[in-house]
């Protein structure tokens, strides 16, 4: 278990806690989150949506540890990401982001793509080769494991950005605007493949977006507006929280 | 991740060839440098090996060995001196005999030295000291020149009866030839003049204590009894060495410029994919593994092919008129050693900021990263 793991939580709670989560960004002229409260089940799939501007990705890139907060908590899985010491291990073990644009290594092989993030864990070459074979059957791209990215659609891309996501396993799929540069076949697939990882895995799934389609799909929308959530009622909203998964990937 | 650093090598071929290059020119001129100097170098020594003498007195920091200049009174002084049981005076001279033999070494020798000078006589007799026109080849040169015993041999402006062929043991002596000593000197415009005293002491007394007592006696002369000390009598071997030192850290540094530079401009080109690398849970430390194994694999690379040019410009300098004949490249362990350290050296130097800075990009900049 790593040194920033806190309490370990019962599987109830849930998977994702914001408390008064503030964003200033270093000059001080943007305040990006204020105040914001979040939470997420274990096993749901979250879409947050909201106008240009509002803190969407701003709150990815905290839940992600790409960035820290200026104020308030953030507790994913069992990691306080405010009192994190290695960051790039809660990304390794805990989470799995998903870009608008893919960003998969052009010089690498589909396939090549999904092994690289295992590189360093306790997987062997040809388990991690093996396992990254597997995770492509899973998004339907197996015949095109051996393909480099610039032989690939953008709705290609972006599935294999997805299985590269879920390569080591992470309780919590992160993704940015996922479908934000697909046309609309790539988009219906690309969500399935979404679907799929939250019915059959049990993946917790927060997605960020401008697409509606992408709510429609979702098991609850929330909407942000100036650096917080916003709720219809305008009260804090208790997520339904899910019993353990039936596939907890590999845990 | 040895895949992936292949892989990513492939992929941008152009920066790992002139990687490459520059690692393998640098090598190639250290590599180069360090057996042109070691063959002069042996060269030099062998001709303190042609004799079996306990140690050699020459000139002191006289520019080049053959240039040492010692009068025959220093070699009876030198002969006094306690526990020196003989001394032979020697004048070296070179001839620019034609362009396949620009330095063809001549030894002026009296007669009665030769057998303690090492000289084995393998065909006809020892020339009379005070003959003239008279002179007695190396084996090897008179295998060269296809000369035998009673053949004229053209030589100082004269010529020369071969009266016999001798045999030292040693390449170098036994591609030259042998002259009574005042004959040399006369030929030579140098009356009384040696090159090197060459010293044997006496069975029981210390080698060391002999030479010392010589250093001591003739502060103008200086004793050599292994070739590292070479340098006492030799300043051109001395600077040669320095120069190969030189080299060798110049090498490293403008290499390693060559390299930091060609890895910067790598490293905006790939500041997206390293953020993505960090976004996806790789470490710091795993990235500079990562950028250092690059690098480490060019290297090995241009100093495999650095030193295998060094041999392609060895054979080009040994075949240049001015080094014809004179120049042996000796290539050794320690030559190839120098090359790939200073291959690893540059490489490593010139990306070691690249890397750090790799490594400290934060993700976030990184994935934003134009």
């Amino acid at each position: 278990m790593s040194d920033d793991v806190v309490d370990p939580a019962p599987r109830a709670r849930p998977i994702i806690e914001c408390r008064g989560v503030e964003k200033v960004y270093e000059d001080g002229s943007v305040h990006a989150l204020r105040g914001l409260d979040l939470e997420v089940a274990p096993g749901e799939l979250l879409a947050i949506t909201g106008p240009s501007g509002c803190g969407k990705s701003t709150l990815l890139h905290l839940l992600a540890a790409l960035d820290t907060p200026t104020a308030g908590s953030i507790r994913v899985g069992e990691y306080d990401l405010a009192r994190l010491r290695r960051p790039d291990h809660y990304r390794r073990e805990e989470v799995g982001l998903v870009f608008q644009l893919h960003n998969l290594m052009p010089q690498l092989s589909a396939v090549g793509n999904v092994e690289v993030v295992m590189v360093g864990t306790h997987r062997r070459r040809r388990d991690r080769a093996a396992r990254a074979r597997e995770l492509l059957a899973a998004v339907d791209l197996l015949p095109l494991a051996d393909r480099r990215p610039p032989q690939l659609s953008g709705g290609e891309r972006q599935r294999v950005a997805i299985a590269r996501a879920l390569a080591n396993d992470p309780r919590v799929l992160l993704a940015d605007e996922p479908t934000g540069s697909l046309d609309s076949d790539s988009v219906r697939t690309v969500l399935g493949v979404f679907e799929r990882l939250r019915d059959d895995l049990g993946v917790t799934v927060v997605l960020v977006t401008h697409d509606e389609s992408v709510a429609r799909i979702a098991d609850r929308t929330v909407e942000m507006l100036d650096g917080r959530v916003r709720h219809p009622d305008g009260e804090v909203e208790a997520p339904e929280v899910r019993g353990p998964s039936a596939l907890p990937l590999g845990r | 991740m040895g895949r992936f650093v292949l892989v990513n090598l492939w992929a941008k071929k152009g920066r790992s060839f002139g990687i490459t290059l520059a690692v393998a020119l640098a090598v190639m001129t250290v590599v180069t440098l360090a057996a042109v100097s070691n063959g002069l170098k042996n060269s030099a020594t062998q001709v303190l090996e042609i004799s079996k003498s306990d140690f050699t007195v020459a000139q002191k920091a006289a520019p080049d060995i053959l240039n040492s200049t010692i009068d025959s009174h220093q070699l009876a002084e030198i002969r006094a001196t306690r526990g020196v049981a003989s001394a032979i005076g020697v004048l070296l001279e070179t001839q620019d005999l034609n362009a396949a033999n620009p330095l063809f070494i001549e030894i002026g020798i009296q007669p009665g030295d030769l057998r303690r000078f090492g000289v084995t006589m393998v065909a006809g007799r020892p020339y009379a000291a005070d003959a003239s026109h008279e002179v007695m080849l190396g084996w090897r040169a008179a295998q060269n020149w296809g000369l035998r015993v009673g053949d004229i041999f053209h030589a100082n402006g004269t010529w020369n009866r071969v009266v016999g062929i001798y045999s030292t043991g040693i390449s170098y002596g036994d591609l030259g030839a042998m002259f009574p000593l005042p004959a040399l000197q006369a030929y030579n415009r140098v009356p009384g003049a040696l090159t090197l005293i060459f010293v044997k002491v006496t069975p029981g007394d210390s080698v060391a204590k002999v030479a010392a007592a010589v250093d001591y006696n003739h502060p103008e002369l200086t004793t050599i009894r292994t070739a590292s000390q070479f340098g006492r009598a030799d300043r051109n071997l001395v600077f040669l060495g320095a120069a190969a030192t030189g080299s060798t850290v110049l090498a490293i540094l403008i290499g390693a410029i060559i390299v930091g530079n060609t890895m910067l401009l790598s490293l905006f080109e790939r500041t997206r994919e390293f953020g993505v690398l960090r976004a996806v849970g790789w470490s710091r430390s795993r990235l500079v593994a990562l950028v250092g194994s690059e690098i480490l694999v060019l290297a090995v690379a241009g100093s495999m092919l650095g030193i295998g040019f060094s041999f392609a410009a060895a054979a080009v300098l040994e075949i240049l008129p001015p080094l014809r004949g004179v120049l042996h490249s000796d290539f050794t362990t320690v030559g190839f050693l120098r090359g790939l350290y200073t291959g690893i050296g540059m490489a490593v130097i010139g990306a070691l900021y690249p890397a750090l800075r790799a490594a400290h990009l934060t993700p976030l900049r990184a994935l934003t990263h134009e």
